[in-house]
């Protein structure tokens, strides 16, 4: 009791982190989890319900999350809101590499969750593609209160964090802190789909998934 | 408007230039033309009718069918206030149509838009590059036969994270 040594993640040993060790981690992860400077990648639709979710009305600044800014070297809370594209993922993968760490991803509505309903050739199916996300957020868009739900989940999660095992700790070698990979990921897959699945825009669309629409094949003259 | 009834305002700037009027069914007059006389046609049509704003460009596929793409030009009057609607047909082997970037200018981005969609070329145009999709790209999204899902739609993510893991050092 009382050292600071013994906190070490790694290791498989019982002894428990001393008093001043819980106390300074206490410490760390209280200030940590109560001024999250979030970075607003906001990339399409949602990316306005952020705009409402920083402004007076819902007020993020209660949860002490308000200053977004708009540098990734100042901040440590990456909330991808929106469409992520194959063109952009670059971009949001390097923005995440220059945030510095501690870090943590929210990946806001199902855009940016799972791909959403742009099961398409351009759209990253799901952010975990290419980052670690910590918290996802439904909705198309989620509400900012689902967000500040988020926020709180978050500060949870890093209320449980050990940062001074991370600093005093034997070095660890870099994580490649990668996404699944899983690129086809999808929540639903097992789901039977129907005709209108095909074709979610036209309700006229209602022959059986199997049959190819009827397809005018013969040469304008 | 049927090609038989009222001959369309623009006929007279056609005489001379072999082309078809069809009937395109909304009421638009419909000129389709083959593509050796497409920049003419449309030349004419500026110069002599008044089309003075060229308002889209692009393309249907008509897979399986040969010739396989058609080029849609639509241009405008301002001054008559009304429009044109020119179709081309041209073989999926082989599917260029000149470009018209020197009529409009305007059409510029059109005609990339196309080329990156349909992979239809348009000889002439000053700059043709992909508009939306990355430029090492190797598909065009927009024809009949590309899956709706693509194909590898993460390579050039994947191969541009690859180079900048292995330029990786600064440990954290
Ligand atoms: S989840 Fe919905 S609101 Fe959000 S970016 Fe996607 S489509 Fe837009």
């Amino acid at each position: 009791m009382g050292s600071l040594r013994p906190v070490d993640p790694g290791s498989t040993s019982p002894a428990q982190p001393g008093f001043v060790a819980t106390s300074a981690n206490w410490l760390i992860n209280w200030s940590r989890k109560n001024s999250l400077w979030p970075m607003p990648l906001g990339l399409s639709c949602c990316g306005i319900e952020l705009m409402g979710l920083l402004g007076p009305k819902f007020d993020l600044a209660r949860f002490g999350a308000e200053a977004a800014r708009f540098t990734p070297r100042q901040c440590d809370l990456l909330l991808v809101a929106g469409t992520l594209t194959w063109k952009m993922a670059q971009a949001a993968r390097t923005i995440y590499d220059q945030m510095p760490d501690p870090k943590w991803v929210i990946a806001m509505g199902v855009c940016s969750s799972t791909g959403g309903m742009y099961d398409s050739y351009a759209v990253v199916q799901g952010v975990d593609s290419i980052l670690p996300v910590d918290v996802y957020v439904p909705g198309c868009p989620p509400r900012p209160d689902a967000v500040i739900d988020a926020i709180l989940k978050l500060q949870k999660r890093i209320e449980r964090e050990n940062p001074l095992g991370r600093l005093l700790g034997p070095a660890v070698a870099p994580r490649p802190e990668e996404g699944t990979g899983a690129l086809d990921y999808q929540p639903n897959r097992g789901l039977r789909r129907t005709a209108l699945d095909k074709h979610p825009h036209d309700p006229k669309a209602r022959f059986p998934i199997d049959e190819t629409p009827p397809r005018r094949t013969e040469v304008q003259p | 408007m049927t090609a038989g009834a009222t001959a369309p305002r623009f006929a007279p700037a056609l005489a001379g230039l072999e082309h078809r009027l069809v009937d395109s069914g909304d009421g638009m007059p419909t000129i389709e033309v083959a593509r050796e006389r497409l920049h003419e046609l449309l030349a004419r049509l500026r110069d002599r009718a008044g089309f003075g704003m060229c308002t889209l460009v692009t393309a249907v596929d008509h897979l399986p069918a040969e010739p396989r793409f058609q080029v849609t030009h639509q241009l405008l009057s301002l001054e008559h206030r009304d429009r044109v609607r020119v179709h081309c047909r041209v073989p999926g082997n082989d599917p260029w149509v000149p470009s018209c970037v020197d009529l409009w200018p305007g059409a510029n981005w059109s005609e990339r838009e196309c080329w990156d969609m349909f992979g239809v070329r348009f000889a002439g145009h000053p700059d043709l590059r992909r508009l939306l999709m990355p430029e090492e790209y190797d598909h065009h999204p927009l024809r009949k036969d590309f899956p709706q899902g693509g194909i590898e739609p993460d390579r050039l993510y994947r191969e541009w994270d690859r180079k900048r893991r292995a330029g990786w050092s600064e440990p954290r």
